[in-house]
């Protein structure tokens, strides 16, 4: 029989006229994909270890969750534009003839394929998680998690397969390719208009340009904006007879009059999400570790923090020691000066250094031994 | 080389093996399949869909260096700002997420890039309707020595 028959449409000799479907540009572009992939991947496994608590977990530095979690996010953005051009210049390999040469080429396929699916929708989740936006049903931060590793042995198993060619075009040969200069950088220019158009969310100096990040300081109670409101949680009105209960060897249970009676402390902590957004406020209120002296906790205890929400996944949380001893670890009674906002975990909330922002529990209720 | 390929290859297969493995085997993931499901769609609605569309694009609208330029910037835009585009007037019981005026901010971003793909036309016509002029003045000026020779 004869195969040709069937080579048809984008199978057809020539049916990319482009002539920036090349290896050189297809190397140089996997290079910034990759960057942006290890970085992503980097980040997103500290953020990953300080949410479940495992490994070591510092509580310095104070800005260093701020600071990968921010990385994270404005690096999985970036690999948008990357993707698709990476994507679109190797698109022709994709009808490729004959389709597959013998048991390896087609693994090597195989492996490319995987690779592209898994990074397409890591990437998709990601994007949409920054907005909140679920319309999968499949748990985000699992899959998320469980798919970047799938990827990141895709991109292995594509760096070995692929490393002669790779190696061949590392430096440019011969004359450059015409119009291939200005393709990279327009990938790399917009991956800069990306960048610059959402990474105001975290970085302080660039909230002017913030034209589509999730959240803006000018949004939200007391200039700061909140992942989970009062009222998703249910916490709008509290109970009359709120009181702190604080058990170890010894309880107390303290009104609110008895904790702004206690040496206040103020500190400047940022409030980081896992979803990309930061900001930073002043948070006043008593030292945690004040807080567990005062019942006798040894210094070497894991606290664990119960709020007064109902529901929900993050309505306790686990401290480490490291932070729960911190001197800059507060329950703030006060932000920006003002009492804390219901949005913000009125009566009082935990606020940690170096901490993903959904452990930094509000309306708390409980602080006990773990 | 050959060493590194084969230690490379093991690496990946052993990694996706593990990612594959959590995909599988996590107790909060109650249908693996959907993931699939959602994967493979990914990738038809991605390389069947987008990119001959792209290819398409590029190939009537994208011929030189400027109007590509300004189409990759506007197409990365889009793809990161669309989901925020969508989703900004849900009602998602939180004020915070989603504050600002993201359809207005893209269509002005659009509109610059098209201004800028504009302007970028213009001044690649003009240059060019200038030195065509200028090669005439240069032949016309060459035709007389020709005849004398």
């Amino acid at each position: 029989m004869n195969t040709e028959f069937f080579r048809r449409g984008p199978f057809r000799e020539g049916a990319f006229p482009s002539r920036l479907h090349e290896p050189r540009s297809a190397v140089v572009l996997g290079r910034w994909l990759g960057s942006a992939l290890v970085v992503c991947l980097a980040t997103g496994l500290i953020s990953h270890a300080l949410q479940e608590g495992s490994g070591p977990l510092p509580s310095r530095p104070v800005n260093g969750y701020r600071v990968t979690q921010g990385l994270h996010v404005i690096s999985g953005l970036a690999m948008i534009p990357l993707l698709g051009a990476k994507l679109w210049t190797v698109y022709p390999r994709l009808f490729e003839w004959p389709p597959v040469r013998g048991v390896l080429h087609a693994l090597e396929r195989l492996g490319v394929a995987l690779l592209v699916a898994a990074l397409l929708l890591e990437v998709f989740t990601g994007l949409l998680n920054t907005v909140q936006w679920y319309p999968w049903p499949f748990p985000f931060r699992e899959t998320h998690y469980w798919l970047a590793w799938t990827a990141a042995g895709g991109l292995l198993l594509h760096l070995g397969a692929k490393a002669p060619t790779i190696a061949e075009h590392w430096r440019r040969r011969g004359p450059e390719v015409p119009g291939r200069r200005g393709f990279l950088t327009a990938v790399a220019a917009s991956v800069g208009l990306v960048t610059l158009t959402t990474a105001g969310q975290t970085v302080p100096w660039l909230g002017r340009f913030n034209l589509f990040g999730a959240r803006s300081p000018d949004f939200g109670p007391q200039g700061l904006p909140v992942n989970r409101t009062a009222e998703q949680a249910g916490t709008v009105e509290i109970p009359e007879d709120w009181r702190l209960t604080v058990k170890g060897p010894d309880q107390v249970r303290l009104t609110l009059a008895d904790l702004e009676a206690m040496p206040q402390y103020t500190a400047r902590l940022p409030i980081a999400c896992v979803e990309g957004w930061s900001f930073s406020a002043e948070w006043t209120g008593v030292r945690l570790r004040d807080l567990l002296d005062l019942v006798g906790l040894p210094e070497d205890a894991a606290v664990k923090i119960t709020s007064l929400e109902r529901r929900g996944y993050f309505r306790t949380s686990e401290m480490a020691a490291s932070y729960a001893r911190d001197p800059l670890t507060l329950l703030a009674l006060k932000v920006n000066g003002e009492p804390l906002a219901p949005d913000h975990g009125y009566p009082a909330r935990i606020i940690a250094p170096n901490r993903p922002g959904v452990l930094q529990t509000k309306w708390v209720k409980t602080l006990e031994a773990l | 080389m050959r060493a590194y390929r084969v230690s490379m290859v093991l690496a990946g297969v052993c990694v996706i093996a593990f990612g594959l493995h959590g995909l599988v085997n996590d107790p909060q993931i109650a249908e693996p399949a959907d993931i699939l499901v959602w994967a493979l769609s990914a990738v038809v609605v991605h390389d069947g869909l987008w990119l001959p569309l792209a290819c398409l694009g590029g190939a009537l609208l994208a011929r030189s260096t400027a109007p590509r330029f300004v189409l990759i910037a506007a197409a990365s835009v889009t793809a990161v700002a669309l989901p925020a585009v969508l989703r900004e007037d849900a009602d998602h019981g939180n004020p915070t997420l989603l504050p600002l005026s993201y359809q207005h901010h893209l269509l002005l971003l659009l509109g610059a890039c098209a201004a800028v793909a504009g302007a970028a036309w213009t001044v690649e016509r003009l240059r060019r309707r200038r030195s065509a002029r200028g090669e005439d003045e240069v032949s016309s000026r060459r035709r007389p020595s020709r005849r004398s020779r």
